[in-house]
């Protein structure tokens, strides 16, 4: 017991020796741990949402859209097992904080219902005065509980706002009114538009008596009815039996994927720009009845699928889980990385200490004990901060699929996410010590003592080459041509973050026309924002590492610098050396991120998630000019802060600094 | 006129009652080709005073001036042209980079103060083959002794052509083998008429200076010159009159 | 001079005197400028006297010293083997000056310190000669070389302790 408390106090005096070495290596593992947690948490909210919202509030299996005696006759058929409804559902126009909007109103009572029970995730239900938005419409509109909105003209206060599987959540819409509903922009002048159509609608129930005194003019032809069949297998059968017994041919929507094959289920991870498109159109899209059809008359009925309706509402989130995995992916590299620097710098000394303590006698197990001890302290405190950061930021990136219970009710942290991340912090601290334990207890101990573990390298052609340039540039080549690995490392990290930024130039280029690609404005505003969050983490990464990788250069030459100084360069030069010897290679990295970075990590985007790149619109030369310069002043600024302040000490201090 | 005049020197750390005086007000005159020995026990501030007088660190108070141009007042890019121009330094560690050749290393002040690549290779060489070393320019330090690693370093201190050569334990961490060499370094390059100024504690170092000055406790407290030799050598091995039963030494 | 010394040198062979002192000189090099003459032929007579000697008077001229042959007698090889197996070594004699420093001190009559740093000075003047005059014969005669290198390295030990005598006699003062 004392030994293990012996092993520790070691292993934190050791730490505490060097500082700002312990944190570096704490601020790369915390990266890599908080990329971690982001892409877990993520994965299970983005996974399958409408699952858990269908539970949470008993959805239907099939919903229904007709006069209310043939709905009341449907819902006695001996398939159905229960249902909900009748109620009557009509366009209109709501308005809060001074926007303007189509919604679709649905009249439902205040009594709870045993189908389609839509489930608050903030407020209440409906009450006379007080009307109910979906989740997702009321966060696109800013409008909280207890706020006032206007619906037709009329004012009301939102008692709350709730998620329901009987519909697609905004921005995707489930349309119940025979008018029809549009998504997208604004048909071309002289395309005929029905009237009544609605645009973009989000969802609001209210009570039967609030829905009549909004709509006096309009007579409640219309209603929905939600149903749970006996036998979930029957769906298919039902909606075809139910179909052709209304006498109408199959009047599913003919643009929806879902149509087709009945009881089939698309693929949840589609392309950007197939989900709800007919690759043939290119106009705006009308959902629900054809135009011209003058809507069916009182015996048309309109089944719906809830798995079509889940084909809706994951299709943004299908899109925005890709784009997600994207983003994960390059952090993760970037980390690695950016760990890989850290680690193998941070070995480089600890041979050197390994042979410090054996001296002191303790033997390679004791060694070992130690250098395990502080590598595990440090990976334990960056898996809880990045479980932590993790959790804390998921709300911002599930925000793109709120309105599905995912938000809400899915807890930021599950036990296995929890243990993964943790798991995975502990496995990169063994290897970490795995490589110079076993070194170390390899090496006598007066090898290790001696010689500086890895000597840098030496590059004869490299060096004569440099004594043909101007101070600075010599002395940054050769700082650089100390530790290639180091230098590759941090170009090819620049190199991910570029490919990265690069893609989200294309893919930004992409949906600043969401028409031609099939989304409709506000879906795309949604993945703009799923990009935009992680092109800043992605950055935000970028610059941890830059600035990693700049220190490590500094602690790592600050003998050499103070050689240099003594021996007649300028504190000047040195530090635009030091700046420089990161900044060149991230140039190189830069190059390689827009060509052939950009368009290889596409080209794998589309092979794993099946679309095509044809749509894809490379951003011009001048912007790609624009990032690579960036990308090297960027680098540039963040490295010359730690060459500055090495240069500060005064010479005859470094000079006594331990050779490395 | 001397080349190198310190008044005042004083280098202080800490403040307080736990301030600690390295350099306690040293005045110092070395001529234009001297070659002056400090030597002291350790902590006694020789080597923060020579590192004063070479430009590597700022005084506290006092002034010092090379060739009657004040050095002390300098800013840093005028501290730095100054050791590659007029200041040569050789420190007890040789401070070697280690993955530059011997002739590398030594060619390096060239290049820092503007040389053509092939100007300093040259210089390198030859100075190389000054301190005996020609045929090991292409080794790496790791491949080289202690003493031919001191050499590479002396050779390095002289590529500039410098005013002055500060010498810090020159030979402390070399065997006597290795500092016999590094000795005849010394004397040689004194005998072209270098000036010198060299720390120490180690006597053998200090006898090939003219003068020799005592360090302790940050001021100075001793000074000889060592010039006049004696005539005959005999009385070092006790051929003297208080020889018990030995030969008598010669007439004086 | 050891008197072994001189029975030593006439082991190979026996020699005149004048012989004899040439081999010394060449022996020591430069340090044996300083050898007087007239003490090794007082060594030889007295050694001659010990019976140690055995000298061979020149058959013809005078009867004078420097003409003599000397050869061991067995008695003085006998001697000679044993002073090459012993292993007495020279004793420095430091307790000289110590005494000197304690009665400077406890009389009054000089400063310790000063006593020291002018012993001092004399010993560097001792060690620049010794150390320049075993450079200049590194390449000429080594093992000359090598005998002032022995100098040079007790030189550079007797200074060694003189700064431990200053130290001493400085915190001597400085205690009242």
């Amino acid at each position: 017991m004392s030994r293990t408390l012996a092993i520790g106090r070691l292993a934190v005096r050791d730490l505490r020796r060097r500082p700002v070495e312990a944190a570096l290596l704490l601020l790369a593992l915390l990266a890599a741990t908080t990329t971690l947690t982001l892409g877990l948490v993520l994965r299970d909210a983005a996974a399958d949402p409408y699952r858990s919202t269908r539970e949470a509030t008993h959805g239907p299996d099939v919903v229904a859209l007709a006069g209310a005696a043939t709905l009341e006759a449907l819902a006695a058929q001996p398939g159905v097992a229960a249902h909900s409804g009748p109620f009557p559902v009509a366009g209109g126009r709501l308005e809060a904080g001074g926007h303007t909007r189509d919604v679709q109103m649905i009249g439902r009572d205040t009594a709870a219902t045993a189908v389609d029970q839509p489930e608050p995730v903030d407020g209440g239900w409906i009450r006379d005065g007080g009307v109910v938005l979906e989740a997702a419409f009321a966060d696109a509109l800013g409008v909280h509980t207890g706020d006032s909105v206007t619906v037709n003209g009329r004012s009301f206060r939102v008692a709350g706002t709730a998620v329901t599987a009987g519909a697609a959540p905004y921005p995707g819409a489930t349309c119940l009114v025979t008018a029809g509903c549009m998504s997208g922009p604004a048909p071309a002048a002289g395309t005929r538009v029905p009237d009544g159509l609605l645009r973009d609608p989000g969802l609001i129930w209210l009570t039967r008596s609030d829905m009549r005194e909004v709509t006096p003019d309009q007579p409640l032809s219309s209603y929905v009815v939600s149903l749970r069949l006996s036998d979930p297998g029957d769906l298919g059968t039902f909606i075809a039996a139910n179909t052709a017994a209304a006498g109408d041919p199959a009047s599913t929507d003919p643009v929806s994927p879902g149509a087709s094959s009945a009881g089939s289920v698309p693929p949840g991870a589609s392309s950007p720009g197939a989900s709800s498109d007919d690759p043939s159109s290119s106009g705006p899209l009308f959902n629900g009845a054809v135009p011209g059809a003058a809507g069916g008359g009182p015996a048309a009925v309109r089944l719906i699928a809830w798995t079509e309706i889940r084909a809706d509402a994951t299709a943004v989130a299908a899109d925005a889980q890709i784009l997600l995995m994207i983003g994960a992916w390059l952090l993760g590299l970037l980390a690695i990385a950016g760990l890989a620097v850290l680690v193998g710098g941070r070995m480089a000394d600890r041979t050197r200490r390994v042979g410090l303590i054996k001296a002191v006698g303790g033997t390679p197990a004791v060694v070992a004990a130690v250098l395990l001890t502080e590598h595990l302290l440090v990976a334990l405190a960056a898996a809880a901060a990045g479980l932590l950061i993790g959790s804390l930021t998921a709300p911002l990136l599930t925000a793109s699929s709120a309105g599905l219970v995912g938000s809400a009710g899915i807890p930021p942290m599950t036990g296995p996410t929890a243990a993964t991340v943790t798991g995975v912090a502990l496995a990169v601290a063994v290897l970490a010590t795995a490589v110079p334990a076993v070194r170390a207890a390899r090496t006598s101990t007066v090898r290790a003592l001696a010689d500086a573990a890895r000597p840098p390298r030496r590059s004869g052609w490299l060096i004569a080459v440099s004594s043909r340039l101007p101070v600075p540039l010599l002395l940054s080549l050769r700082v650089a041509a100390r530790r290639p690995r180091r230098t590759v490392l941090a170009a090819a990290g620049i190199a991910v973050t570029v490919s990265g930024l690069h893609v989200a130039l294309i893919l930004t280029g992409f949906l600043a026309r969401p028409d031609a690609v099939g989304y409709s404005e506000p879906q795309a505003a949604t993945l703009r924002r799923t990009i935009l969050v992680w092109t800043v983490t992605l950055l935000i990464l970028a610059a941890v590492n830059a600035v990693v990788i700049a220190w490590a250069t500094v602690l790592d030459n600050r003998r050499t610098s103070a050689l240099a100084r003594s021996l007649g360069a300028t504190p000047a030069q040195v530090s635009l050396a030091l700046a420089a010897a990161q900044t060149l290679p991230a140039l190189a990295g830069a190059v390689l991120g827009v060509y052939p970075g950009g368009p290889l990590l596409l080209t794998a985007i589309n092979t794993a998630t099946g679309g095509d790149s044809d749509r894809a619109i490379s951003p011009g030369p001048w912007q790609l000019l624009t990032l690579i310069l960036a990308t090297a002043v960027a680098v540039a600024v963040l490295t010359a802060i730690p060459a500055r302040l090495a240069t500060r000490h005064p010479v005859t201090e470094s000079l006594r600094a331990e050779p490395t | 006129m001397s080349f190198l005049r310190a008044r005042g020197l004083l280098k202080e750390y800490g403040a307080g009652p736990g301030r600690l005086r390295a350099v306690d007000r040293v005045d110092l005159d070395v001529g234009s080709g001297e070659s002056v020995a400090v030597m002291g026990p350790s902590g006694c501030g020789k080597s923060t005073l020579l590192h004063l007088l070479g430009g590597l660190d700022r005084p506290t108070d006092g002034e010092i001036r090379l060739d009657g141009g004040r050095i002390d007042d300098l800013g840093e890019k005028a501290l730095a042209r100054l050791r590659r121009t007029r200041i040569g330094f050789v420190f007890q560690s040789f401070h070697l980079m280690e993955e530059l050749t011997a002739a590398e290393n030594v060619e390096f002040p060239a290049l820092l103060a503007g040389a053509g690549t092939r100007a300093a290779r040259r210089r390198a060489l030859d100075l190389l083959d000054r301190v005996g070393l020609s045929e090991r320019s292409r080794f790496l330090p790791s491949a080289l002794s202690g003493g031919q690693r001191q050499r590479v370093a002396v050779a390095r201190a002289l590529v500039n052509e410098p005013a002055i050569v500060f010498a810090d334990e020159p030979t402390g961490n070399l065997d006597s083998a290795a500092t016999l060499d590094v000795l005849r370094l010394f004397e040689d390059l004194h005998d072209t008429g270098q000036t010198l100024i060299i720390v120490t504690h180690d006597a053998r170092i200090a006898a090939t200076a003219d003068r020799l000055i005592t360090m302790r406790d940050g001021a100075f407290t001793d000074e000889t010159r060592l010039t006049g030799g004696t005539s005959s050598l005999g009385h070092l091995i006790g051929l003297g009159a208080d020889a018990p039963t030995g030969l008598e030494a010669g007439p004086r | 001079m050891q008197q072994e010394v001189v029975l030593a040198m006439l082991a190979k062979e026996p020699s005149h005197g004048y012989e004899l002192r040439a081999r010394l000189r060449e022996a020591l090099g430069p340090l044996g400028d300083g050898m007087n003459a007239g003490h090794i032929y007082v060594t030889l007579a007295r050694l001659e006297k010990a019976g140690l000697l055995a000298a061979e008077r020149p058959t013809d001229g005078p009867d004078r010293n420097d003409r003599k042959v000397y050869a061991l007698t067995p008695d003085g090889q006998q001697r000679v083997a044993e002073w090459i197996a012993e292993v007495s070594w020279p004793r420095p004699d430091l307790a000289e000056f110590h005494l000197k420093l304690v009665a400077a001190a406890a009389a009054g009559l000089a400063d310790p310190l000063t006593v020291v740093d002018t012993q001092r000075r004399e010993l560097l003047r001792r060690l620049r000669d010794a150390q320049r005059a075993a450079m200049d014969e590194a390449g000429r005669d080594p093992a000359a070389a090598l005998l002032l290198e022995g100098v040079v390295l007790r030189l550079q030990a007797d200074l060694r302790w003189l700064d431990a005598c200053e130290q001493h006699w400085t915190r001597r003062r400085s205690r009242p």
